[in-house]
Order: C-alpha cells, then structure tokens, then sequence
C-alpha cells in the first residue's frame, strides 16, 4: 500500500494534463476520465481505511533514506488523520464531478475547467499527504492557483471581481505562509515536519517560535476563511461555478485551511494555552459572526458562504477546546471528545454543505438567479432539490436525524463537561440562528406563493447527473450519522483522532527510527 | 417479561417501517397508503392496549440486553456505555403511549376522506406514522440522549404537516419549526448541564435538587422545551399560526393532542422525576401557568378565524395542566394529567369539526358562516359538547378535570410559602380563565351553527361518516370520562400513575351528572306539558325599515367591546404588532444586529486586507500581553 500513497497526486495531476491535451479533440473525454479518476482514488482510500489497518505508511520520493537520523528526500505520509481527509476530498469530488456533467454544459471551455479541477484536486491531496513543509507550500499554491481560475470560470464582472479579490488575500495568505516557513527553516535547518518537531522540542526560543506560529495561523487562516481573515470567501464561494462552490466550501478551506492548522499545531508544535485559547478565541469569533452575516442575506450562494465560515467555528471550536483541555493538563479522554466532535463536524459540513452549494447550483440551473427573492413554490417543480436541500438544511441546523445533529451534539457536550458552559450556550445560540436562515431558504426557495410563474418557463426536475449527486449527498447525510455507533466510530473516526492526539506516532513514522 | 420486549418491538419498530415504505410509495395509491396506515396504528393501539394492562413492575428494559439491537447477529453498540440506549416503562409511559396511539388511529380514520383530493399534503400518511414512532419512542426512552433524539425529530415532522403553499402559511411554518428547534437546542443545553453535574443522563436515576444556579439552569433549559413543546406562555406563539395555516388532522394531532401530551409529560417528568422544586420555582411556574390562561383566551377572544381562535385555545388550556402540575401534590398532578387527556379529547375534536366545516364551505372566518346546525347536525352536536367541555361546564369532562385543578389549588393553599399564600390568584385566575373560554366558545358555536342561514351556505351537507365517527366517538368519551370521572376514570387510569388521591369535599361526579340530567328532563317536560311550543315568530322590528335577507348580526362583532375597552385596547393594538410575539422580538434583534456587521462587508478589497493585518497585529498584543 505504501508504493500507492504517491498515485492520489499522480493521477489526477497526469489526468488533467491528458486532459488539456486530448480533451478538445474527444468529445466527453474530459468528464469521462475526471469521474473515473475521482472514482480511482476514491476506492484506493477507501480500501486502506475499511482494511482496518490503521498504520501509518510513509513514501520516500526518489527512494531518499534518512542519513544518519536526518531526512534529506520529501516524504509523503498517509496517516488514519490524512486518510480521513483524502475520503473527504476525493469524494466529493468524485460527486462534484459527476455533477459538472450536466452543470458545465451551460459554459464554455469545457476542457479547461476540468483540467483545473483536477489540478485542485491533485494540490489537495499533496497537502493533506505531505510531510515536508515547504513542499506542502508548494500543493497549497497549485490548489488555490488552479481555485483562482475556477472562481473566475464564469468571466463575467462578477467572477472576475470575486476572483481578483480572492488572488490579493490568497497572495497576503502564501507571502505569510512563505515567510513563516522561512522563518522555520532558518531556525531549524530542515524542512521535514518531524525533524523540525524534534528540533522544536529541544529549543527554548519561544519568542520566535510564537511568532512563526501566529504568521501561520494567520496564513491558514486565510486559506480557511476564518474571522477575521475571511473577506474573500462570500464573494469567491458565491460566484464560482456551483460544483467549485462546494469543493471550495466543502473541502479546499478545510483541506488547505483547516487541516494544515490542525496537523501543525498537534503534530509540530507543542500545544501551549495561549495558542489553544486563541484559536479557539478566533473559532467562536467565526462562528458568532458569520451566522449573523448570513442570516441577513437574500443571495442564496452568499448565504451559504457565510454558513460556511461559521460552521468551520464549529469545527475550531470542538478541535480548539481539545488543544485548551491538553494544554492545562485535563483528561485525555475529554479532549478526545471535543476533538473527535469537531472531526466529525468537518466531515459532516463536508456533505451538507457541499449539497446546500450543488442544491442551489440546481436552482440556478432552472431559474438563472441566485435571489430568493425571485424563487418561490419550487416544491412541486423541483421534489427532489427540494427534498435533498432539506435533508441537508436540517443536517446543517442540527435536527435529527441527520448527521449535523450528532456532531453539534457531541461538541456542546464536550463544551459543557470541560466547564465552557459560554461556548456551549453559544453554540446553541449560533444553531438556532443557522436553524432561522435555513428556514428563510426553505421558505423562499420552495413555498411561499405559488410555481405559476415558472409554468411557461419549463422549471423541472434538474438531469440525471445532477439528481444523482444530489440524492447521493442527501443520503451521506443521513447514513454519517452512524458514525456515531462505537463499533463504526472506532475504526473510522477514532484512528483520525488519535493520529492528531499521538504526536509522537507521526514523528516517529515520518522519522523511520 | 419476554412478552413485553415482544410488544415494545411491535410498537417501536411497525410504525417506522411501515411510515418508511409509505414514504416510497407514490402519491397516487394514496387509497391504499391510507388504508395501510390505519391498519398500523390500529395494531399499535391494540399492543399499547395490551402492554398497558399487562402488569409487571415498572422498571427500566435496556435495549442492548434484551437483544432488541442484536438483530445483526452482533450488537455494534456493544461498546459504549449501555444507559443510552435504556427504555422506561413505568405507569405513565404506558398511560401516554395508549393515549398516543389512540390519538393516530382516529386522526387516520378522519383523513382518510379529508386528505382524499387534490395538492393534498404530501407524504401525510408517511408523516403521520413516522410522528407516532417518535412519539413512542420519547415516551418510552430512559436515557435523555435519545429522548433528545426522538424530541427533535417531532419537530421535523411537525415542519413537514404543514403545507407552505402561501406566503402566510409557509411563514408559519418557518416560525413553527424555528420556535420548536430552538427549544430543542436549548434543552440539550440543559441535559449537557445535568450530565456534567450529575454523571448520569438516564431520567430514573435522576435526583436534583435546584439549589444553585447551574441547576436552575439546567431546569429552565429543559422548562423550556417542555412549554414550547406544549405551547405554554411566552413559547406558545407558534400554535395559533400553525392551527390557522395547517390542515385540520395534522392541528388536531400535533398541537392540539400529540404536542401537549408530549410536552405535559416531559413537564411531570422534570417536576417530579428530575428535579425536587423550590417553593421559588413552583412560583414561577404559577405564574406561567396563570398567564398563559389568561393572555390566550384574552387572545383567543377577538379572533375573527375560527381556526386561530382554537389555536389560542389550546394555549390557554396548556396553564391549566401547567398549574396542576406546578401544584406539586397529587391532587394537581392528577387534575394536570387528567385534564391533558381532556383537553387532548375535546381540541382534537374540535379541530375534527373545525376541518370538517373547512372542507364542506370552504372558508375559515367566522363571519362568513352561519346557520349550519341544521345542514350539518351531527358536527353541530359534536363541536357543541366539545366546547361545553372546554369551557368547564359540568357534566363534562373538562369540568371534572377543572374542578380536580381548583380542590388541588385550594389545599396547595394551606401550605406556607410564598406560592401557597398565593393561592387565592392562582385560583381566580382559573376561573375567569374558564369564564373567558365559555365567553369565546359562544362566538364559536353561534358564529358557525347558529344564527341565520348565509345565502352562500345552503347546499352544505354532513360529511361522510368516516369523518365524522372519529368526532362522535370523542364527543361520547368526552361525556362519559364528564360523568363517571369519580368513579372509574380517575381509580382506573390516573391512580396507577400518580397513587392514590383523597378529594377534599364530597365529589361523585356521577351524581352530579345524574342531578343535571333530571333537571334537564324536567325542564323539556315542563315545555312539553304547558305547551311553550306555542310561539308567534316574526319579523324583527327594525323601525319601519324593510329587513333584508343579507343583514346579520354577526356574533363575532359583539366581541369589538373587549377589543376596544380601556386599557385593553393599546394591549390588543401592539399584540397585534407583535411586541409579545417572542419569535418576532428576537428576529428584530438578530436583524438587526446582522445588518451592523453586514455595514462592516462592504466588499472593498483594501477594508478585507487590512482586517487581516489587524487580526494579525490582535493577535501579536495577544500574545504580548
């Protein structure tokens, strides 16, 4: 298995190169291949993590073996944490991608916008696998150059606009990044992530460590869209094509933002209290105020995009109370907890919101507008968006049965059995307003007045592809909720969380000692 | 033993396998889907029926040991602790689940015809055994986890009975599952609470005693599920909007029967289960109590919709059970109880009638309607008994179960406390609340079946006896459980669950009724012996004007004097604003609030940098400091 660990940047990196070439002489070719490529690499990691075996496996590029103790080759790393982020991204590409089928007929430049996606998609599996930091760097910018592109795939003033602005902040977040990784490497002498862990550990330099730490969290806080670094996010997430939409919102802040924060700070750094609660500070700031944002709006896909800011406090929140609990010295077990609450949460915002973004990329696909002041009476015309956008607006919101429900859960207890009794009663607060905007979606989009205005128009049921994606979405909403059975928790979430909680494990297999 | 888990996995599992199927059945086989609906609830009644009197002690069944989850071959929950998954069958769980049952079968009976037409509401029939699987199973659950579970899913189903066809109803529906969700968020809240301080989250092994403040909050947490679930005061504004906007069975099932069974009984659980109440906290709920009776049927007073008018009335009744049960003492408890299950009765059957009367006119304000006792006898007769009852009038049910809540206020009375020297508010405002409701129930009765006959109005017929046996047979238990209150009902279903009770003062409702009956009897055989038959009718004298057909008088304008009198007139004037609404109080806020910070997102792309190097700068003096 270990010789695969290089394919899921291989394959969708050489397949959008095929693409580029092929793809304007075969017709279809370009989709045909994205979907069997996702479909691939899907399996692939889907085989590691049903195999239950739950070792990490390590890949030396160019066959580099340590010297004397020292790395000298990039390695990549496939961890029970890495894996559970490779399901998340090359599913839903994989849905996203079937879904583009039909979507993307409505532009042009078919070819291009596949040969982008994989490009994205092979980025963020480099990151996510990656145990060299400046190489991570290096994924990181061939994911948000190729989301650039995709942002601004529509070309109009809007797209440009939003991509522009995104290209400025994305160039703050990489020139911050960039300097931080500079920073370590100056200080280390080393770019693999378990070997500047060892040296870290040993040095008590902590001005200079703190401050690398602040310009990364500040750097992958642009990535995640966190508050107060979030300015390009509605504006990005809302005028990109609907299947970017999703990947955007439902993968790339986390897999660039959210994942590289996490790994860093549990597998690099040694966890202290004042990087735990400001983190945690800036998680609950996110979630506050984006729900806020959000309830306000009356674009759909703007809407959406502020949810997802505050949805991923929700998920800093659970992971930063983990870092707060380990930090004071507090049981393990908690802290595991919290954590696996907030795993759980991303995974599950991975579904749900990917599905709110292909629902209103349905809409749009009808209807040509993104208001919902001009929506209305769609239940009859559309059942199925209808019926799928509110299975995930209820899993958003937190009802059960659906999966949000179980993740919200498990962090407002973890909040309340570490004494966080205000994030607990926060928490709450945000999902009820979460539970408000979506009731106003719902509303809007689906009742309120009558479809008579669309009766000439030929509003229906979106084509297959689409439907497909979506009902298997809708599905995954519900069917994620039993990861909360302990024998299905045990072997898919734990293992992730116990590769962030183990420090130690991936130092030593990145290390090969 | 073995043959309880037999029957509780009838109970639990029929009705969510059946609503499952039901659900992927298409909407043209709606025939059948009905048919097969009733047929579920009917063997579910006939199981709850049978576990109800099959005896064993009340005790605690936990699902993982009893093979219940083992279907698999190997329980996957194996590992984890076994109280999440622990069932509790005590009296008042099986007093409830028959009552739930009994409620879907006669609601299904009534759709049957109701629901049989065109743009009917979808998946109803999947909906409606889907709410009794959950209902089920928050009644029977142990643990708070999955009573939490299940509680949520209620809601959702509630969203999904309402059909948003209209602006109006699809903003009633958006308020209806906001207010319900919130609720259910903010009881996790307090569950999260009670297991951190207690350790345990199974509601038999609960014992706490409010003394400090995070207990207290634990209880407001979970006081608060339990009234808006239940729609008592300041929760209760979603009901009205909803029983106007809904159709008939799903207002008559969830609000009006399942939704204060539910919500009453989670009240009794965490008053009597849960917590140990102090004096200060009984006070409060009082006072909720007595102010949901009076603001709704205050409320309930002015409506010009009858259906709305019920809306408020099944508020206001809500501080009656409220009441009873914050008396603390058996007495209360089972007139609270008691009076859940009348009330359950009589509004679901006025909500029957009310979708009856909908369906045959077509119209659901009151001053279209008129004159319709003779056209449709059986639905006047029926809807006349209920709203007898529910305005407390005896020998009816909801007298009995009144007349319980007063002896139960007047001996909390004797008690000392703050509460107790109190009893004297409590008490009156019960009784005007009942006066109220008889005041508004008149406009119900005269508005809708008396008075002249509306030109619009003459070929309305009776509707089809699968709509109107459910009616009848709540209108004759409504009478029976009036009349023989003191002698079996209360022994036979209330006692098991609360233990004995001792009324103060001689009570035999039986005799009561029987002295009503002969003076009624006497009445019609003084008419019929001095022959009082024998009256001249004529034209009203209208000072010499000619009296046209099309001028009434219509009941509904008499209640313009309350609306108009004094200091009530400002009240109705920004209740009708909506300045008590605690749904619209809170969307002006969150509004508001979202468009300060919206002000903030202008979109310049020199504002976003310079956020970012000012959480950059924030967080160095963070660290520095």
């Amino acid at each position: 298995m270990d010789q695969a660990i290089p394919v899921f940047v291989i394959i969708p990196l050489a397949a959008s190169f095929l693409i580029s070439i092929v793809g304007g002489r075969i017709g279809g070719f370009g989709k045909t291949i994205s979907v069997l490529v996702f479909l691939s690499t899907l399996i692939i990691i889907l085989t590691y993590l049903i195999s239950g075996d739950h070792a990490s496996m390590v890949y030396k590029i160019g066959g580099w073996e340590p010297v004397g103790n020292i790395p000298i080759g990039i390695y990549l790393l496939l961890d029970p944490f890495s894996g559970f982020m490779l399901i998340i991204i090359n599913g839903m590409a994989f849905l996203s991608t079937v879904y583009s089928v039909n979507y993307i007929t409505k532009y042009t430049g078919e070819k291009y916008f596949y040969t982008l996606f994989c490009i994205m998609v092979a980025g963020l599996n480099g990151v996510v696998l990656s145990g060299d930091l400046f190489n991570l760097y290096v994924f990181l910018e061939i994911t948000v150059i190729a989301s650039y592109a995709l942002v601004a795939f529509g070309t109009e003033k809007e797209e440009l606009e939003a991509s522009f602005k995104y290209q400025v902040l994305g160039g703050m977040a990489t020139a911050l990044i960039l300097f931080s990784v500079g920073m370590i490497y100056w200080y280390t002498k080393t770019l693999n992530i378990a070997d500047i862990t060892k040296i870290l550990a040993s040095s008590n330099d902590r001005m200079l460590i703190q401050f690398s730490e602040l310009i990364l969290i500040a750097g992958f806080g642009l990535k995640a869209a966190i508050m107060p670094f979030h300015g390009w996010l509605p504006d990005a997430h809302s005028s990109a094509p609907s299947p970017i939409s999703a990947m955007l919102s439902g993968v790339v802040i986390k897999a660039a933002g959210l994942y590289v924060i996490f790994r860093l700070f549990f597998n690099m750094f040694a966890i202290t209290w004042e990087i735990s609660v400001l983190i945690t500070a800036i998680g609950t700031l996110s979630m506050v105020v984006g729900v806020f944002l959000a309830i306000g709006q009356w674009d759909l896909k703007r809407l959406l995009a502020y949810h997802s800011i505050s949805q991923m406090g929700y998920v800093i929140i659970g992971v930063g109370m983990g870092m707060m609990i380990i930090a004071n010295g507090g049981n393990i077990a908690l802290a595991s907890l919290a954590i696996t609450g907030g795993l759980f949460h991303l995974i599950n915002h991975a579904v749900f919101k990917g599905l709110l973004f292909l629902n209103a990329g349905a809409i749009e696909y009808r209807l040509g507008t993104r208001d919902l002041n001009q929506m209305g009476g769609l239940f009859e015309k559309m059942p199925l968006t209808s019926g799928t956008s509110l299975a995930a607006s209820m899993a958003i919101s937190g009802i059960p049965p659906f999966n949000g429900f179980f993740s919200k859960l498990v962090i407002i207890i973890a909040a309340i059995q570490a004494k966080f009794y205000l994030l607990a009663a926060l928490a709450v607060i945000v999902s009820i307003i979460t539970l408000a905007s979506f009731m106003k979606f719902q509303r809007y989009a689906f009742f309120n007045g009558t479809s008579q205005n669309y009766a000439k128009d030929g509003v229906r049921e979106v084509p297959f592809f689409m439907s497909f994606s979506m009902l298997v979405m809708a599905l995954l909403c519900l069917a994620l909720s039993l990861l909360m059975i302990p024998a299905i928790r045990e072997s898919f979430l734990q293992p992730a969380v116990d590769a962030l909680l183990g420090n130690n494990e991936y130092f030593i297999n990145l290390l090969n000692l | 033993m073995n043959l309880i888990i037999t029957y509780l996995e009838i109970i639990i599992l029929l009705p969510v396998i059946a609503g499952v199927i039901l659900f992927f059945l298409p909407e043209k086989y709606r025939k059948i889907k009905s048919l097969a609906a009733l047929a579920v609830s009917l063997m579910v009644l006939y199981y709850t029926v049978k576990l109800y009197f099959s005896g064993g002690a009340p005790g605690q069944i936990n699902l993982i040991e009893t093979g219940f989850l083992n279907w698999l071959g190997t329980s996957y929950l194996s590992g984890s602790s076994g109280n999440f998954f622990m069932l509790n069958l005590d009296n008042l769980a099986r007093f409830i689940l028959l009552l739930v049952a009994f409620f879907s079968v006669l609601i299904l009976l009534y759709s049957y015809v109701y629901m049989d037409r065109k743009n009917a509401l979808r998946n109803y029939y999947s909906l409606i055994l889907l709410t009794l699987w959950a209902s089920v199973c928050t009644v029977l659950s142990d643990s708070l986890f999955m009573f939490i579970f299940f509680w949520g899913f209620l809601g959702l189903t509630l969203y999904k009975l309402i059909k948003g066809h209209d602006e109006e109803s699809s903003a009633a529906a958006k308020k209806t599952f906001i207010m319900i969700g919130a609720s259910d968020g903010i009881m996790i809240l307090g569950i999260g609470i009670l297991w951190k301080i207690t350790g345990h989250f199974n509601i038999s092994e609960l014992t706490v005693r409010t003394s400090d403040a995070i207990r207290f909050c634990a209880f407001l947490a979970l006081l608060i599920g339990s009234f808006t679930k239940a729609g008592a005061f300041p929760f209760h504004t979603w009901v009205p909007d909803f029983a106007k906007n809904a159709p008939a069975p799903s207002s008559a099932y969830l609000p009006a029967s399942l939704d204060k069974l539910l919500g009453i009984y989670f009240l009794t659980r965490i008053c009597n289960d849960i917590f140990i109440l102090s004096g200060w906290i009984r006070l409060v709920i009082l006072i909720l109590g007595g102010l949901t009776i009076i603001i709704a049927v205050m409320m309930a007073l002015i409506q010009h919709n009858y259906k709305k008018l019920l809306g408020y009335h099944a508020v206001s009744q809500v501080g009656y059970m409220v009441t009873g049960i914050g008396l603390g003492s058996v007495l209360g408890l089972v007139g609270g109880l008691f009076h859940m299950v009348n009330h359950a009765l009589y509004k679901s059957g006025l909500f029957l009638a009310s979708g009856c009367i909908e369906s045959k006119t077509g119209t659901d304000k009151l001053e279209k309607l008129g004159g319709l006792s003779r056209q449709m006898p059986i639905t006047f007769i029926c809807s006349l008994i209920f709203a007898l009852s529910i305005s407390g009038v005896p020998p009816l049910n909801g007298f009995a179960s009144k007349w319980i809540i007063y002896q139960g206020i007047i001996d909390f009375g004797k008690g000392t406390g703050m509460a107790n020297h109190l009893w004297i508010v409590w008490l009156s405002m019960a009784v005007i609340g009942s006066a109220l409701t008889l005041a508004s129930f008149i406009k119900f009765i005269s508005g809708i079946f008396l008075g002249r006959s509306r030109t619009g109005l003459k070929k309305v017929k009776e509707v089809s006896w699968m709509m109107w046996t459910p009616m009848l047979i709540l209108a004759l238990i409504c009478t029976g459980f009036g009349i023989f209150a003191s002698k079996w009902i209360i022994p036979a279903l209330f006692e098991p669950v609360t233990g004995s009770v001792t009324f103060i003062g001689v009570w035999d409702s039986s005799f009561i009724s029987l002295l009503i009956a002969v003076s009624i009897i006497l009445g019609i055989s003084f008419y019929l012996i001095f022959s009082m038959g024998r009256f001249r009718t004529d034209e009203s004298f209208i000072g010499g004007e000619t009296n046209r057909r099309d001028v009434g008088f219509e009941p509904t304008s008499f209640y313009e004097t309350i609306r108009n009198f004094g200091i009530l007139k400002p009240l109705y004037g920004w209740a009708e604003r909506k300045y008590f609404d605690i749904y619209d109080v809170s969307k002006i806020i969150t509004l508001k609030i979202s468009h300060l910070f919206s002000a903030a997102h202008n979109g310049i792309l020199s504002n976003l940098a310079f956020w970012v190097l000012a959480g950059l700068i924030f967080m160095f003096i963070f660290l520095l400091i």
